[in-house]
């Protein structure tokens, strides 16, 4: 035993869990098999789209376009993909904006202001946050179409969106952070309420904000039954929604859904390992505070 | 404004303990108007978007509603046709199948590559993390569409690379909830798998240190030090997957409308099911009242455990 | 320091607007009634939303452009927006629109929808007056246009569902001799005998094929395809002569439902459980099965130019050799009741045009790839090759059912009965009572 602790003390650097060649070996491989399975669809939407036809629906596999063609995305194109895609964009964008502001704002309320009714409003926070939005559909639909007339409007998806309580709740985790004492300074100095969250809350959870804007920009991106349900008209489609009819209507005409689904993740995956650093940093730190 | 004279008579406030208790009442109403003009934001979409809508769900649920309009107050009766209906039943099961499948699988493989992963040096460990997190920013429609043409019986590259030409993944009650789960993990590890990696970065090194001084094994090192240090980021990676893993929508909606036989029916499933195929509006609100019941019943054992922890 | 007095700008406008928006929300009450009062609609002029299923050439909802403009040159006040819906989620996209208070003012449907849905839930404008002076529009047709005596369904045109064979495959194989290209029908026999043709010659590899047809029961739509084939194989029918009952346990169909049970056993028919209409078609377009169950002249026109090979289209197998088809649509519109006499007037106007008007007509029916309802415009395919078969299918059209009452609810059966017996071989009569006690069930509800 004392014989093992000593290597261990030599490799701390490399391995502290004292580990043995053969485990280790072992887990690169399964490390390696696993990543294949992972990164298999991808290459696969990438290829497929390239694929002719005749090489989708081959019976047997075909590894690599064998004679690649642009056939799908010109057929993608028919579509206005390029409208589907700001749709997405937009909708993703917008949501995290205005999650950001109100989730800032009434995160730094909740943390730290003690008022009136506030075990109550974070209880219903809480229950609200687990509640899936499947639940509430249909009256949220004819919210939409009778009271506020956004149905069928980029709008109807953002809305809701922002109203999802899981930001508040994450901001809340983050304002909790800050010192008490150097809010009362700024009290001291006459800062009013405004210019104290400006000048002082607001560059401490600044990191979490970079996180909460993450988080609301993939989950919207990836909330497709609020699109499928709020977005009718061709127009407002988003790029998911609009492969998710293609399939629907084309059915295993895979080619031109592989484009549409190249077309759909690709720039995100670009943005993703251009901003791999700030992505990952933005969920740990999520984490470490909830 | 109001706010700033406030703060300016009363600059000293009383430190508080966690409730109003110890305020003067005057500071307590400005705090409360304060906190309110700050939370006004979010609480106005809150409020419209989903507190409304839960009343309005609630209300609906009693009522016998279908596409022509509300046909009148039926009381419970909803709920007691929920539970006679085997479709409910089935879709009760799968749900639970899921979240007691999928959230451990999620989360102790989530752990394993975490910990094989965060000692390795930065390039190889941000490669791992980031081909983990792939699934998750491709996109749920994207990942869906391509695991269709994968399993597809006759052109799907799974059947004929392993011989099984013309077996039909999604098609048959046996392997269909089995793929539904498969992929649903596949897009949801790869946030855990962050979280862990940076949990596992912030334990005290010198503490582990001294423990193998101390002839520690490797699982004791485990379980006595780093288990504790990251039983806050478990918990937290519980409950977002146990949620996903409720609100898995697009994988089945897409895949398998439930079927084969309701094989891969899920409760959240039926709700959409109901309002949209069958035009029972009714019904379906009163599955998703129960569905909520559930997942706050969920949530709220975690929250336990978390408290108790 | 500029950026942070923007960002506080910006948050206090955030602040302040959303304090007046709750104020305003208290009392929206009285005010909440103002936009519908500010669309006047009444005399001047009135949009028209119109949902159209993807039926034919109207998939794409350009088709409704040359239509809408002849429509429009002699109803200038009147503006047509088309809302296009697929069979895939149509349903979804329309129970939003009318659970909203927000239905559109014409649907493009048939009378599944029309008079078994939305009539039904009373939501439609009667049509009677439509109807008055028309003479050419068949009984079988007008019939199934009412409901309780009253007409909510104009019809535009008509077709007949079949099937289709992969002419190449079939001749390849050595069993064009089971079918008789003449009158496109083959008896019961037949087809068993073709199947085992084409999976000899798939085994030894003569043909590339991977299933000789596929019974696709993964639900949503193209449910008469599975339907008629089994109705026919033993020439029985779905619902009972007095349509007081679903039928599929009866004698008949329980011999023909085993028949294509054993065939499956056998690998001389293949099975889908998660396949819909669309893959089938699709795997059929393929090359990966020899026939397909659910085919018609949009379908042809729709996978024409993805088939390498000749899609031949024939009538379902029967044991008598007499097939009895079912009725695609007849598809036609209806008019929403929303209340505004203005804009009902105009539907109603509009329906008229699209179904009546000979040259705007004849150009929609020939959209939809089907025939009119109006026989009175005789063929307006004349010398058209490909319509003919299609046209000789028309021929063969039988009962039909979907007004059964628990129509919808019973298709929710019929899938998993299929899947039931095909897929995992459970007993036929145990299965077939099951799903007929239920659909029956349904009935009264």
């Amino acid at each position: 035993m004392s014989a093992n602790t000593a290597t261990k003390k030599m490799n701390k650097h490399v391995d502290l869990t004292g580990t043995s060649t053969g485990y280790k070996v072992f887990v690169v491989i399964v490390l390696i098999l696993v990543s294949i399975f992972f990164l298999f669809p991808l290459y696969w939407i990438v290829t497929g789209s390239f694929k002719p036809q005749l090489e989708i629906t081959s019976r047997v596999p075909i590894w690599f376009p064998m004679e690649p063609t642009t056939d799908n995305y010109a057929r993608l194109f028919e579509h206005p993909a390029f409208l589907w895609l700001f749709n997405i964009v937009f909708i993703s964008g917008m949501a995290m904006v205005l999650t950001c502001i109100t989730a800032s704002l009434a995160g730094y309320a909740l943390a730290k202001k003690r008022f009136i009714g506030r075990a109550v409003l974070f209880t219903i926070i809480i229950c609200a946050m687990a509640l899936p939005k499947q639940v509430i559909v249909i009256p949220l639909n004819q919210e939409m179409t009778n009271i506020f007339h956004l149905n069928d409007t980029l709008w109807a998806v953002i809305l809701p969106t922002v109203g999802w309580p899981f930001g508040v709740f994450l901001m809340k985790q983050f304002a909790e952070t800050i010192p008490t004492e150097i809010l009362e300074a700024a009290r001291v100095d006459g800062a009013g309420e405004l210019r104290t969250f400006m000048t002082v809350v607001l560059p401490m959870i600044k990191p979490g904000i970079g996180a909460l804007a993450i988080f609301t920009f993939v989950n919207t991106w990836n909330d497709y039954f609020l699109q499928l349900v709020m977005l009718n008209s061709e127009e407002v489609w988003t790029l998911p929604l609009g492969i998710a009819k293609l399939q629907g209507e084309m059915s295993s005409d895979f080619g031109l859904i592989m484009a549409g689904a190249a077309l759909a993740s690709i720039p995100i995956i670009v943005v993703f390992i251009a901003f791999q650093k700030y992505f990952t940093q933005g969920i740990a730190m999520g984490a470490v505070k909830g | 404004m109001e706010q700033n004279t406030a703060a300016a008579v009363k600059p000293k406030r009383a430190k508080k303990p966690s409730q109003t208790s110890g305020m003067s009442r005057a500071l307590v109403r400005r705090e409360t108007i304060s906190a309110y003009c700050f939370l006004a934001p979010a609480l106005v979409f809150f409020v419209a978007f989903v507190v409304i809508p839960m009343f309005i769900c609630v209300f609906y649920s009693l009522f016998d509603y279908s596409l022509g309009g509300i046909n009148g107050f039926v009381g419970l009766d909803n709920y007691i046709q929920l539970f006679q209906d085997p479709v409910f039943h089935k879709g009760l099961i799968n749900t639970i199948i899921i979240v007691l499948v999928a959230v451990p699988a999620v989360t102790a493989f989530s752990l394993w590559v975490g910990s094989a992963i965060y000692r390795m040096n930065a390039f190889t460990r941000s490669f791992f993390r980031c081909v983990f997190y792939l699934p998750v920013v491709t996109g749920s429609v994207a990942i869906t569409v391509v695991w269709k043409w994968i399993l597809d019986p006759y052109n799907g590259i799974l059947n004929q690379l392993i011989g099984t030409n013309g077996y039909n993944w999604l098609g048959e009650g046996k392997t269909a909830l089995a793929c539904i789960i498969l992929i649903l993990f596949t897009t949801s590890i790869g946030q855990p798998i962050v979280l862990y990696v940076a949990a596992l970065g912030n334990v005290d090194n010198s503490i582990i240190e001294a423990a193998q001084v101390d002839g520690a094994t490797k699982l004791q090192v485990f379980w006595k030090i780093k288990w504790p240090a990251i039983m806050p980021t478990t918990l937290y990676v519980l409950v977002i997957t146990t949620i996903n893993s409720f609100q898995c929508f697009a994988l089945i909606q897409l895949m398998t409308r439930g079927g084969p036989m309701n094989a891969t029916m899920t409760i959240m499933y039926q709700v959409y099911d109901s309002a949209y195929r069958l035009y029972d509006l009714g019904y379906a609100n009163a599955i998703g009242v129960i569905l909520a019941i559930i997942i706050a019943i969920f949530s709220a054992i975690q929250f336990k455990v978390a408290k108790t922890d | 320091m500029k950026l942070k007095r923007i960002l506080a700008l910006a948050m206090a406008a955030a602040m302040a607007l959303s304090i007046t928006a709750c104020g305003g929300g208290d009392e929206s009450t009285p005010s909440g009634s103002q936009p519908s009062g500010s669309q006047p609609s009444g005399g001047g002029a009135v949009t028209l939303t119109v949902a159209s299923f993807n039926i034919g050439g109207f998939t794409d909802s350009a088709a409704w452009e040359p239509i809408i403009e002849a429509f429009n040159a002699q109803n200038p006040d009147v503006t047509i927006e088309i809302l296009p819906v697929t069979y895939q989620d149509g349903d979804q996209q329309l129970a939003n629109l009318i659970a909203g208070g927000n239905a559109p003012d014409v649907v493009f449907e048939g009378p599944e929808r029309i008079i078994g849905n939305y009539a039904n839930e009373g939501l439609l404008v009667d049509l009677s007056d439509l109807w008055e002076g028309v003479t050419d529009i068949p009984e079988s047709i007008s019939s199934v246009s009412q409901l309780d005596g009253t007409y909510y369904m104009y019809p535009l045109s008509v077709a007949a569902h079949c099937m289709a064979i992969n002419y190449e495959a079939f001749e390849a194989a050595g069993a064009l001799q089971y079918i008789d290209e003449e009158t496109r029908t083959w008896t019961t026999d037949d087809f068993v005998a073709a199947c085992e043709a084409l999976k000899a010659a798939m085994d030894a590899g003569t043909i590339t094929m991977a299933e000789t047809g596929i019974i696709y029961c993964g639900a949503q739509g193209g449910d008469q395809g599975t339907r008629a084939l089994v109705n026919n194989l033993y020439s029985d029918y779905y619902v009972t002569e007095d349509g007081s009952s679903y039928n599929a346990n009866s004698a008949n169909n329980v011999k023909a439902l085993e028949l294509l049970q054993g065939m499956v056993d056998e690998g001389t028919m293949g099975v889908s459980t998660s396949y819909a209409a669309a893959d089938e078609l699709q795997a059929f377009a393929n090359g990966t099965c020899a026939m397909t169950f659910c085919w018609n002249y949009s379908n042809y026109s729709q996978y024409a130019a993805q088939t390498q090979f000749t899609p031949f289209a024939m009538a379902f197998p029967s044991d008598d050799g007499v097939p009895e088809l079912e009725m695609a649509g007849p598809y036609g519109l209806c008019v929403f009741d929303n209340g505004d006499q203005a804009k009902i007037d105009a539907a109603k106007e509009f329906v008229k045009f699209v179904c009546d008007d000979q040259t705007a007509g004849v150009e929609a029916v020939k959209t939809t790839g089907f025939f009119p309802a109006h026989e009175g415009w005789g063929d307006i395919y004349e010398g058209d090759e490909t319509r003919a078969p299609f046209s000789l299918m028309s021929e063969y059209l039988g009962r039909y059912y979907s007004l059964t009452p628990g129509w919808v609810a019973q298709r929710a059966l019929w899938w998993p009965m299929l899947q039931a017996i095909m897929g995992t071989g459970a007993d036929v009569q145990t299965a077939a009572d099951d799903y007929v006690a239920q659909a029956n069930a349904g009935m009264a509800g």
